[in-house]
């Protein structure tokens, strides 16, 4: 019986000691227990660079989203298409919804604008290449995140004005906004380094061309990147030419200084991302949710321009006419909404995305000339390059010529085939035949309107051009559709989208400082800092 | 031991020196660790023995002992009769034990004392004294105790030496009214218990709330633990948006509900702390039916349930399509508007039959039970069924020192067609179609398209509208299926060292295997469908393991009664899977993976593998016990979680203490008093975080570029801790005729794991902090009345009442509020600082400062107000009250169960489509009127009492104005009713059937009030956020149907 007891007593005890030693033993797996395998270490990442370069095709296919990871596509969606896009007169939502796109109604859509992308997908991975080491460890490929942070978050500061930048990534939960200016400032300084880093290295290695595995854009040619960097440059210093005429010019003859690499001078040059999910296909093949705008089809439509059957499909109210719906339209049901121009078949779900073209390089170069900068030629030079360079990218290069020539056409009057409420006479007299004689404020009308249906569909551009000159002239929504409670004029129409929902309650003490920068209510009616309401001459 | 025993006055019970039944009974009670009380029960005995003496008045006098013939019969507490009960003479060699019917006979000297002993049960012993029958109903060890919990860890406690809130449900209860998912069954049962369930029709999961909410981003759901073994409860509800969520059931819904004996329900922390983590809110433990020692018995049970759901819409018959072609109903009047959805819904049927076996020998007992269920929804081909098999095993070994108890489950079941949550879902269309536009056409939901030579949807929205959903399409040709198949095992070893010191060993293994698969056939929305449908096929396996030790010794010292428990456990889960889907395919309606084009951006795979979480623990409890009626209790336990690494904080300690007094043992109250106790604990219960929130990752998306992860990680954390203080009494009068049970409890969820939305200029779009302190408090009361049976009708009666206060104290350090969930239709569930969980956030119109009234546009259009959205409701009941009474009459017996939740506020989505659409009543009315009247004012100072309906509701819905649509959501419902007949006992006597019972029941019979326009208790999502909103929910149903059931 002893025995027996002491044989228990140790059996316990060896039972115990034994789930002690399974304790510490077991615990040093958490680690690996804790880490998802379906993740990617940075450590994993090392072989072939794809630590640093991996992130860039994500990187690339967020400018103008078209990411075939599926990331982003709601945001970009809406937000390039739904919200920029009737703002520019390129597209009207099909949708019977009081939206910002068709009544100035952003309950609900703030959310929806592309802030989340700019900062979640862009400044986001640019930052975290720059905690790797980036910038001392591969100065070219930091080059090139720098390039694609200033395209993508001029977008965003154009939209929303005064946004955080350079207090971004410090972590915590709150982040200061800055104004506008200083954000404009950073954007030349990067691109200043990103263009200096680009050129030593060209310099340096003649023919090296390590960036082509990650790069969607150009298959690793850095030429080509310096290029799109001064094309940006100049583009962003066309922005500020009514508040800061100087800092403007000094900009864009560095953007075409050739030492620097020089701007886009062909189509080859365009900056598109391949390889992606084109996004103006999903709205129009997969949500169905959105239609031609009035405005550019009333404009190419008048001009018999040899693009329109490229952008869109004719109507099924008239098969052989196009017919663009009107933002702010007064409602019709869905099916009604539908028989508008569609998008052209042409943009297919592979389409590459269009960030920047030769033919918006051309315009501003234009419009360079036009306010007397020494661009290196005439506006009218630059002016018939544009459309020359843009009827080509669309493959009807051979229409040019008889485009160009044409001084009759103008912008007809809108008619809607249902709804009369929703018709509107044109605003413009403008005509295509380039004009020495006319007046600059004309010419310069001229350019804008070129530019516009050549930048088809980059709606953020073609709203900030919009706002900055006036033009083109687009039809202002029905008023009983001005859905804004006053705070948007229909006139003017809208100046810039109010702050995401999200920052108000994530962020509202920097919001409220942010709105103070602003100078105005935050709504869509009050004009961000290169928004001068005043002559563009 | 012994002597304590013997030395009790009065004793009637027998301690042979060397009887085994003895000793094991013995070490059964001694692991039951509480203290022995045979004094006061002991008596009682007495009255279950029957004796009859011969009739003959003249007894013989005779003084030598003579041998006379005794038999009997030997019962249970219910009358069952045991088998194998030994029958000795005492001190003599001579003895039997009774046959499969509980029959003995003996021929025992006259004068002789017999001893009726049974494993399990407490030995008696009588005088023969001339009586030739003698029955006993022998009365089981824990019915000696009072009332008995299964408390944590699976052990027995009495429900007096416990210092929380205990409330054990029996089987019986929760099997009034059969429901496919039994959880069901406990609303209105039990104090301070929430239940809603999912809107996903038959086979849906239920949400259970123990006194409130708790944890801001962790599960709110309790623990499930069956036979002391954690259960795999992991929801397989997908809620990301109100847009299209699906629902598949939850884990403890595949439980047959006839194996269930009784369910305890541990609602405070306390009772929690040995569970640990997973345990914070509350625990549901369930005892499953094992065999009885001596008791052989089948019993069958069928039960058919038919449903119909309990409302409709409100749909106006007056004005019809605003246009050809139009979805809206804003038109011109008409006469055609006809009533569509009647005819859609179905009647529900639901038939359970459920087959058991037990029997015990002395050695072994089995169960054996086998439950089939099947089920149809009240929406066509939406069905269920589902097969579980048990077999549970108890045996004894080594002189009865090892004790192995071994339960086998497999569960089988197919879930097809479970309907889509939210706008994308079968009844959308249905109640939104045009008023006037006739239905019957698209009755048929199919027509052939002869340019692509197939069937393609019938309806008035071409595909490449998200309203081309013809309901009866969906119901036929948008589908899916689930498949799950669940294997249980559990084995635990118990063997008894000393007659103080034993030793338990526990294993289990849960694992799931779930394959789902949805087929979208072209024709339907473009969006979803694609042009040639979508197919969607997944595979995941869900494993738990689970093992314990622990070592229990336990010994009287004096009046002094200790139990200490050591234990350690590991509790190991893991997920694994693969799924794919596309609606890019290849040739149309072919649903294969083979058919789907793997290149496009349409086609998503992904595999969860080895999703791998561990938590080991080791715990200590000693209880002690003073003179039977002071109670002490103390338990600590220790957590080594694998969520937490990387973390300096891997590893996290909490303590519980309470203490629990018998103030009528311990002082001389009046004899009124039957029962007054008094108790009080305090606990803390740590809790671990989600899996892989401290090492967030980056991950390759398609095309093979890295997505950079917006999610900081967590490299600071510290785990959460639930603080919990209850106070409770419980009171007896008049021999316990009416009984009052009372608790207190306050909790601070504190160092609260958030997962929150930072703005995204901050470096991540989300990060996870510890933080804030929720408090929850609220009291508890059980009220009962079984007034002593005078003649044959029987009456009880019992209310419960919980009242939960929920107030958020604090969150992050400068953070005064956090997004929950949010749609984007305006829905915003916030915390924030001073408000309470489940806060309803959206915008309301403007109003006028001076005057209150609503602000219109110069063209009458109302006005919405801007910036951030403002406080609507929150849809957390103020209090709940639940009134079960039971009625019997001889055979008839009859209960019913009314239950209310009052207050608190619901959004419905559903009738701000209804009004968008202008199909619903409303819209009608005020167009009949002329307008909607309002008391608005113009921008220019006039004053605007009737606006046109249509810009009212069409300005108001589409801007989501969900201030509009907020409603009360006090509901009081009779919840079941039942009439049963039992066939009378004499009928069965000796029969071949031996307990026959038929009953009518019903559930959810009527509301008695109501004002929400749907039943707040059906939950678009039983997830944290989306509670308390209805997004197209199906409707709630109303049952009835019969049950049989036979005892052979």
């Amino acid at each position: 019986m002893k025995n027996n007891k002491f044989y228990f007593k140790n059996r316990i005890l060896l039972a115990l000691l034994l789930s002690l030693v399974v304790f510490n033993s077991c615990t040093k797996k958490f680690e690996e227990f804790n880490t998802d395998s379906n993740g990617v270490s940075n450590t994993q990442l090392i072989p072939d660079n794809n630590n640093i370069g991996g992130f860039y095709p994500e990187l690339q296919y967020s400018i103008v989203p078209n990411n075939p990871s599926g990331a982003n596509s709601l945001q970009g969606v809406l937000g390039e298409y739904h919200i920029s896009c009737p703002f520019a007169g390129y597209l009207t939502e099909a949708y019977p919804e009081e939206s910002p796109g068709n009544s100035y109604n952003f309950t609900g859509w703030d959310n929806y604008g592309l802030w989340g992308i700019g900062y979640n997908a862009v400044m986001a991975p640019v930052n975290n290449l720059k905690t790797l080491g980036t910038p001392a460890s591969s100065p070219d490929f930091w080059a090139i995140a720098l390039i694609l942070q200033v395209a993508e978050m001029h977008k965003i500061t154009d939209i929303y004005g005064p946004v955080p930048f350079s207090k971004y990534g410090l972590g915590g939960t709150t982040v200061s906004y800055d104004n506008q200016q200083s954000i404009y400032t950073a954007f030349f300084d990067e691109l200043d380094t990103a263009v200096n880093n680009l050129k030593k290295y060209i310099a340096s290695f003649p023919g090296s061309n390590p960036f082509k595995k990650f790069d969607v854009v150009y298959a690793g040619d850095y030429s080509k990147w310096l290029k799109y960097a001064n094309s940006l440059r100049l583009r962003l210093a066309m922005h500020i030419v009514k508040i800061d005429p100087a800092t403007a010019k000094q900009q864009a003859l560095k953007a075409i200084d050739p030492a620097n690499g020089g701007v886009f001078t062909s189509n080859a040059d365009n900056a598109t991302s391949k390889g992606g999910f084109n996004l103006l296909w999903s709205s129009s093949k997969q949500w169905v949710t959105i239609r031609a705008g009035a405005a550019i089809v009333s404009y190419m439509d008048s001009y018999n321009d040899p693009r329109i059957s490229e952008y869109f499909e004719k109507s099924s109210f008239d098969p052989t006419k196009y017919i663009g719906l009107k933002q702010g339209y007064v409602q019709s049901g869905y099916l009604d909404l539908l028989k508008f121009s569609d998008i052209s078949e042409k943009f297919a779900q592979s389409t590459p995305a269009t960030m920047m073209t030769v033919s918006e390089v051309n315009f501003l170069l234009a419009e360079g000339a036009l306010r007397g900068w020494n661009m290196g030629g005439t506006p009218q030079m630059f002016y018939e390059a544009g459309i020359q360079n843009s009827l080509d990218q669309w493959g009807v290069g051979g229409a040019a010529i008889t485009y160009i020539n044409n001084s009759i056409s103008k912008p007809n009057n809108y008619v809607d085939p249902l709804q009369p409420l929703n018709n509107s006479p044109t605003l413009s007299t403008i005509t295509i035949k380039w004009d020495d004689a006319a007046a600059k404020e004309e010419n310069l009308e001229r350019i804008i309107t070129q530019k516009w249906i050549a930048n088809f569909p980059d709606g953020t551009e073609s709203w900030t051009n919009f706002r900055r000159t006036g033009y083109p002239k687009l039809f202002p929504v029905t008023a009983s559709r001005n859905n804004s409670g006053g705070t948007i004029s229909t006139d003017i129409q809208i100046r810039r989208s109010p702050y995401p929902v999200s920052e108000y309650t994530n962020n509202a003490a920097e919001v409220a400082k942010a709105i103070i920068i602003l100078g105005g209510p935050d709504n869509g009616g009050t004009r961000v800092w290169w928004d001068v309401n005043g002559p563009n001459f | 031991m012994k002597e304590y025993l013997s030395h009790k006055k009065g004793l009637p019970v027998y301690f042979p020196k060397n009887n085994p039944y003895f000793l094991f009974g013995w070490f059964s009670i001694l692991t039951l660790f509480f203290c022995f009380n045979a004094t006061a029960k002991g008596y009682s005995v007495n009255k279950n023995i029957k004796f009859s003496t011969p009739k003959a008045k003249f007894r013989p006098m005779i003084i030598n002992t003579k041998d006379i013939e005794v038999s009997g019969l030997i019962t249970n507490a219910k009358g069952e009769p045991l088998a194998g009960v030994s029958v000795k003479i005492k001190d003599g060699k001579q003895g039997t034990s009774t046959d499969t019917e509980g029959k003995y006979s003996i021929s025992v000297p006259d004068n002789s004392m017999l001893v009726f002993s049974f494993i399990g049960y407490v030995t008696q012993e009588v005088i023969v004294n001339d009586k030739i029958k003698i029955d006993i109903q022998l009365v089981e060890n824990a019915g000696l105790l009072g009332d008995v919990v299964v408390s944590a860890l699976g052990i027995n406690r009495s429900s007096k030496s416990i210092a929380y809130s205990i409330q054990k449900v029996t089987g019986e209860v929760l099997n009034v009214v059969p429901q496919t998912n039994f959880m069901n069954s406990l609303s209105g049962k039990a104090a301070g218990v929430t239940i809603s369930s999912n809107a996903s029709g038959i086979g849906g999961s239920v949400k259970v709330l123990i006194r409130g909410n708790k944890s801001a981003t962790g599960s709110n759901q309790p623990l499930y633990v069956i036979d002391g073994i954690p259960l795999i409860n992991n929801p397989s509800e997908v809620t990301p948006s109100t847009f299209e969520g699906r629902d598949g059931g939850d884990g403890i819904s595949n439980l047959n509900p006839d194996d269930i004996e009784s369910m305890s329900i541990l609602k405070g922390a306390s009772a929690a702390a040995l569970y640990g983590s997973a345990a914070a809110n509350g625990v549901i433990l369930i005892n499953t039916k094992k065999g009885k020692v001596g008791i052989s018995k089948v019993n069958f049970s069928s039960s058919y349930i038919a449903d119909k759901v309990a409302y409709k819409p409100q749909l106006q018959d007056s004005y019809g399509q605003s246009s050809v072609g139009s979805e809206f109903s804003w038109g011109k009047a008409t006469t055609t508007a006809t009533d569509n959805i009647t005819d859609f819904f179905k009647t529900g049927n639901t038939l359970v039959n459920a087959i058991s076996f037990a029997t015990g020998a002395e050695k072994a007992q089995t169960y054996i039970s086998y439950s089939n269920t099947t089920g149809s929804g009240v929406l066509e081909n939406n069905s269920l069924s589902r097969h579980n098999f048990n077999i549970h095993e108890t045996a004894r070994f080594l002189n009865n020192k090892l004790s192995i108890d071994v339960n086998a489950n497999y569960i089988q079941q197919t879930l097809n067609n479970s309907p889509n949550l939210g706008y994308l879902n079968n009844i959308t269309r249905l109640y939104l179609f045009p008023r006037g536009l006739d239905f019957n056409q698209y009755k048929n939901p199919t027509i052939y398209d002869p340019i692509r030579k197939m069937m393609t949807q019938n309806w008035f929205l071409p595909p490449s509208s998200s309203g081309a959903m013809n309901p009866y399409w969906v119901n036929n040709f948008v589908q899916n299926k689930s498949d799950r198949n669940r294997t249980m095992l559990k084995i635990a070893a118990k063997y008894n060292i000393t007659n103080s010191l034993s030793f338990q060993l526990r294993g289990n293994v849960d694992k799931i295997n779930d394959k789902n698969t949805s087929n979208w056939y072209a024709g339907g929305p473009i969006v979803r469908a694609g042009l040639n449908g979508q197919y969607g096929v997944n595979n995941l396996t869900n494993t738990l393991y689970y093992g314990d030790a622990m070592l229990n010794y336990t010994k009287f010292f004096g009046k002094i009664h200790v139990n200490t428990i050591l234990g350690a456990s590991i509790n190991d889960s893991r997920n694994n899977g693969t799924g794919i889907s596309s609606n890019a395919l290849y040739i149309p309606n072919i649903f294969t993976i083979q058919n789907m084009d793997l290149a496009s951006p349409n086609t998503n795979s992904y595999s969860v593998s080895e999703e791998h979480s561990q938590l080991q623990a080791a715990f200590g409890a000693i209880s002690v016990s003073f003179n039977d009626w002071l109670f002490l209790d103390v338990t600590g336990r220790n957590d080594w979680s694998s969520n937490l690494s990387y973390t300096p904080n891997g590893s996290y300690f909490y303590p519980s203490a309470g203490i629990s007094t018998i103030l009528n043992k311990a002082l001389k109250l009046p004899e009124v008093v039957s029962l007054a106790r008094l108790r009080g604990s305090y606990a803390v219960v740590g809790n671990s975080v989600p899996i892989y929130v401290t090492n967030p990752q980056n991950y390759i998306g398609r095309g093979g570029g890295v997505i950079f992860n917006n999610t900081a990680p967590f490299a600071d954390l510290n785990p959460e801790k639930t603080k919990s203080l209850e106070l409770g009494s419980e009171l007896g009068f008049f021999h316990n005729q009416i009984s009052i049970d009372f608790t207190y409890y306050k909790t601070k969820s504190t160092n609260q794991f958030f997962s929150i939305l930072v703005p995204p200029g901050t470096g991540y779009s989300r990060r996870f902090i510890n933080a804030g302190n929720i408090e929850n408090s609220g009291v508890e009361l059980t009220m009962g009345y079984s007034p002593l049976a005078k003649g044959a009708l029987k009456w009880s009666t019992l209310i419960n009442f919980s009242t939960n206060k929920n107030v958020v104290k604090s969150l992050a350090e400068g953070t005064n509020e956090f997004v929950l969930a949010q749609d984007n239709n305006n829905y915003y569930s916030i915390l924030k600082i001073g408000g309470s969980y489940g806060d309803i956030y959206g915008y309301n119109l403007q109003n006028d400062s001076a005057s209150g009234k609503v602000k219109l546009s110069a063209d009458s259009v109302p006005l919405v107000k801007t910036g951030a959205p403002s406080f609507l409701g929150n849809p957390n009941p103020k209090f709940q009250l639940g009134w079960s009474n039971s009625f019997s009459y001889k055979d008839f017996t009859f209960s019913f169960l009314v239950d209310g939740k009052f207050g608190g506020e619901v959004l419905s989505k559903t009738e701000m489509l209804l009004d968008n659409y202008g199909v619903s009543k409303a819209t009608g009315n005020a167009r009949d009127n002329g307008g909607v009247a309002i008391n608005g004012i113009l921008p220019n100072g006039a004053s605007v009492s009737k606006v046109d309906a249509y810009k009212w509701y069409y300005s108001n819905t589409s801007n989501k104005v969900n201030g509009e649509y907020m409603y009360d959501a006090t509901v009081i419902r009779i919840r079941e009713a039942s009439i049963s007949y039992s066939l009378p006992s004499k009928m069965l006597k000796n029969g071949f059937i031996k307990n026959l019972r038929l009953s009518l029941i019903g559930r959810n019979l009527a509301y008695l009030y109501k004002p929400a326009p749907y039943d707040p208790e059906i939950a678009y999502s039983i997830g944290n956020g989306f509670s308390g909103v209805d997004v197209m929910n199906l409707p709630a149903l109303r049952s009835v149907g019969v049950n049989l059931n036979i005892t052979f």
